[in-house]
């Protein structure tokens, strides 16, 4: 962490000492290099990819991600596959839900030169993307490990990353105050960035129509924005103190955001009201919020080392599970919703990292954890999950981004370490 | 998904109340909101066809083609489609999924309307200037154009005694309004005489005719049951019908009558309409009004006018009703811009404050029993994470209605990124007190060279041309593909 960690530090004397007042205009002027960035990739000429292919909606993403477990692969992993099918267990009408889960290792992608803050898979499964504090993106294959891209481009680290729903674009907000659009075909910019926040940027994502773009910023605000104009479309009166995260929900209609001041808001995109304000009574800074898949409920990360599963629709919004054994006293740690159980059983756990260097996976109704994996060297911050396999990745402080994929032989085999991680 | 947070009394609402906001690109002649309400087309002035995204506001395709005002549009039921008709007498089928054109259609006369078939986008019938309508079948590579009659047909007994002069009277009568029935099994259309005729898909008879007025007949809408008609005649009257339901097998033309149901007018004002709408669900009947700058909207269970919106400073031309929600959108006669209607919504205060509740009025309090008991920490947190208890289901997706849901499998436009690039307002220069000029001539009309070629040959290999000639002069318009 002391190499500059990609996440600010959050607690509150950390951030009056060596964070830029809350003031907007003070915040400015503390840093004349960065009032006026300059962009040297803008000045390339940026080719268009074609935008040919139906895009890919994300419920069908979840439909696929709890249906087709045992549907058509990628031809590369037939031999898995079969090994899988032969071991799967014959006519036990309701198998009994799991209650550990077995990931294991698969492979070690290194090359970012400093702590990598966030790390997200694809919508169409292909592509994981990682971004770090130092300033790149990085594109790898997911099969593969392969490194397909470095997105260089912004002036300083990179906080927040996410894919549009066609797969073909990357947003990213980093703490040179802009947003910018990224072609995965090419690996080039978009040639205008999204210029309007004061401050750095924690955290973004794209609607399911991929029109608009949702951002939160270390200014305190929210903003909409209409993608493909690149101008703000709404600025939401969000929060008194840092934005932490942002999520759209499944349709498109709902806006969550949670801040620093412990407060967690659900917006209604179409009109910018706040619908909802989701409260914990120690007001415990929340540093991260997704939607379930499903869309009814919100899932946030809190630094009193504690995850939390709210719903926001009954009553005035009721915390329903909070999921403990992690450590997040320091850093904006972020998580995933994930599927496992033997088709057609289906049950959830949510992964998150932890600052005590493993990943935790939890079951969403028992709260049990299923596994810890083991590996990183350094606090794991971003903790992502394939949308059709059972394939979870990660990134933390110690610089790599680490696949991992279940092993259905159970625990018989000791784990075996990476096999064909592409280390640089 | 946000309806089960949204106050009930703002969802109770149907009828859009104060003036929302505007669109703005070119100027605007012609709108029309795609099925699914997420877009609007909007048939510019010089030719150029604009889709806005209803969400953002923003533009988000446009299409060029026609080199003079766009007269009317029509998208297909899944919104992948649009059809176009212009004052350059042809009709363009556009494909959103790359903004190509999949077909040109030429006329011989000018268009009012063109609409396309509900299940078939390949189809399409257009009424015409001092012409019999048209039903154009486009699926082969040469377009079938067949015409429609527009004489009624009257009952037996008036045919047997009909004298010549009726006869050539009726001959001499033209349909000025064409519109699918929503099963596309049937065409209704309105005459320069005032008759609604209901026509046959298949054969290309009139069934049934009706004689509403002795005026032109402007303008006919359907509900999306199909059941009501909302008609705009030049006699000052709104009429809304009862349609029989055309698609019962059982139905006899012979002896159906269609019924007025209402006819809203202004007797003190003598006000004309300019473009009449049904509401979502057909309940209100929206009209803008000649030499005036008020839309009237009525409703249909009483027959009395609810609300007149104003807030603009222009007459305002064709309105549109939002598919299902309590929205209107309107195109300015001057300015060319689209305004928008909608509802208000408070922000409620209480949802900012979650431990505040928004009362009418004095409650008193009553303290439970252990409200104020001290207890230990530890004790509380555990017992709290013990009541954690149930079972939770993150991943069911529940079916919700399919109003704001729409299907993975169904078609979703692309988002293009340099829309606004491609285009802004620089094509026309301001060189004087309210004279313009054309920027460049010629720059980015690379488009209409291709117009002059006649007939509706393989549109695919001509757009392909065309993209290589843009290419080449270095101003790269369309995206081709």
């Amino acid at each position: 962490m002391d190499d500059s960690p990609p996440k600010r530090y959050r607690s509150d004397e950390d951030h009056l000492e060596d964070y830029p007042p809350r003031k907007r205009s003070a915040s400015r002027s503390t840093s004349p290099s960065n009032a006026s960035p300059q962009y040297t990739l803008t000045e390339r000429p940026a080719r268009r990819h074609s935008r040919a292919g139906d895009s890919e909606d994300d419920r069908k993403y979840y439909r696929d991600r709890r249906g087709s477990r045992s549907r058509s692969r990628p031809k590369s992993r037939s031999r898995s596959i079969s090994r899988r099918r032969s071991r799967s267990p014959s006519s036990t009408p309701p198998p009994p839900k799991p209650t550990e889960l077995h990931y294991q290792p698969a492979l070690i992608l290194g090359g970012h030169k400093k702590g990598v803050s966030a790390v997200k898979i694809s919508p169409d499964g292909r592509w994981i993307a990682s971004c770090s504090a130092d300033c790149t993106i990085k594109i790898w294959d997911a099969q593969t490990g392969k490194l397909e891209h470095t997105l260089e481009g912004h002036l300083a680290g990179i906080s927040t990353i996410s894919w549009s729903p066609d797969s073909k674009i990357i947003a990213s907000g980093s703490d040179d105050k802009s947003i910018r659009l990224w072609d995965i075909t090419t690996g080039q910019p978009h040639p205008t960035p999204f210029i309007g926040h004061h401050n750095y940027v924690y955290s973004l994502a794209f609607s399911p129509k991929g029109n608009m773009l949702v951002s939160g910023s270390y200014d305190e605000a929210v903003f909409l924005w209409d993608v493909r104009a690149a101008r703000v479309m709404r600025s939401l009166p969000a929060h008194s103190d840092p934005v932490g995260g942002v999520d759209f929900v499944r349709d498109g209609t709902l806006i969550v955001s949670c801040a620093n001041d412990g407060l967690i808001r659900v917006w209604d995109t179409a009109t910018g009201q706040c619908l909802r304000t989701l409260v914990h009574e120690n007001n415990a800074p929340v540093t991260s919020v997704r939607f379930s898949p499903n869309g009814k409920y919100v899932l946030a990360w809190t630094l009193d080392s504690c995850i939390r599963l709210w719903n926001y629709i009954d009553g005035k919004g009721k915390c329903i599970k909070t999921y403990q054994g992690h450590m997040n006293k320091k850093y904006s740690l972020g998580g995933a919703f994930g599927t496992y159980g033997p088709p057609p059983y289906q049950y959830a756990f949510v992964a998150s990292g932890s600052e005590d260097k493993s990943i935790v996976l939890w079951d969403v109704s028992s709260k049990n954890v299923l596994q810890r994996l083991e590996g990183h060297t350094g606090a794991v911050l971003a903790v992502d999950t394939h949308p059709t396999e059972k394939i979870i990745v990660s990134g933390g402080l110690d610089r790599t981004v680490r696949v991992w994929r279940y092993n259905e032989d159970a625990s018989n085999q000791p784990p075996v370490a990476a096999t064909n991680g592409t280390e640089t | 998904m946000n309806l089960s947070l949204v106050d009930p009394f703002v969802l109770a609402q149907d009828c859009p109340e104060v003036l929302a906001g505007r669109l703005r690109s070119g100027h605007s002649t012609s709108i029309r909101f795609s099925h699914r309400g997420d877009l609007l087309a909007s048939g510019r002035h010089d030719g150029i066809i604009v889709i806005f995204d209803i969400e953002t506001n923003g533009v988000a395709r446009k299409l060029r083609g026609h080199t003079r005002q766009v007269q009317s549009l029509s998208w297909s039921t899944n919104d992948r489609y649009l059809l176009s008709a212009g004052q350059d007498w042809k009709c363009v089928l556009w494909d959103l999924k790359d903004g190509s054109r999949v077909r040109t259609v030429r006329f011989e006369a000018g268009i009012f309307i063109a609409e396309l078939h509900p299940k078939n986008h390949m189809l399409f019938v257009a009424a015409l200037f001092e012409d019999q309508p048209v039903l154009v079948d486009i699926s082969s590579d040469v377009s079938v154009k067949r015409a429609l009659p527009s004489a009624p047909r009257r009952p037996q007994i008036e045919r047997e005694n009909a004298s010549e002069k009726q006869i050539a009277q009726d001959a001499k009568q033209t349909s000025t309004v064409t519109v699918f029935s929503p099963s596309g099994d049937y065409i209704v259309a309105g005459t320069n005489k005032g008759w609604l005729n209901i026509i046959d898909t298949e054969t290309g008879q009139v069934q049934c005719s009706t004689r509403l007025t002795n005026n032109i007949i402007v303008f006919v809408r359907l509900t999306p049951s199909g059941r009501d008609a909302v008609v705009n005649s030049s006699d000052r009257i709104v009429r809304t019908l009862h349609l029989p339901d055309l698609t019962d097998p059982k139905l006899d033309f012979e002896t159906l009558r269609v019924e007025v149901e209402h006819k809203f007018q202004d007797v003190v004002q003598r006000l004309s309409w300019n473009h009449v709408s049904f509401s979502s669900t057909g309940e209100y009947v929206a009209a803008s009004t000649w030499m005036n700058h008020h839309i009237y909207i009525w409703e249909r269970s009483q027959g009395s006018l609810v609300k007149i919106l104003e807030g603009t400073k222009e007459e305002l031309s064709v309105i549109e009703w939002h598919p299902y929600r309590p929205f209107v959108a309107a195109v300015g006669v001057d300015s060319g811009r689209v305004w928008l209607w909608s509802i208000l919504q408070p922000q409620k205060w209480s949802a900012l404050a979650p431990d505040f509740v928004e009362v009418e009025e004095n409650v008193e309090y009553i303290e439970r029993e252990d409200e104020f008991d001290i207890q230990p920490i530890e004790e509380l947190h555990k017992r709290r994470l013990d009541q954690e208890d149930e079972e939770v289901d993150v991943l069911t997706i529940e079916p919700v209605k399919a109003t704001t849901e729409f299907d993975a499998s169904e078609f979703r436009m692309p988002v293009l990124l340099d829309i606004e690039a491609s285009d802004s307002e620089d094509e026309v220069v301001a060189i004087g007190a309210g004279q313009f000029r054309r920027k460049s001539p010629g720059t980015g009309r690379e488009w209409m060279n291709d117009d002059e070629v006649v007939g509706s040959g393989d549109e695919a290999r001509k757009m392909a041309a065309n993209g290589a000639t843009a290419a080449q002069s270095g101003t790269k318009r369309r995206r081709a593909g």
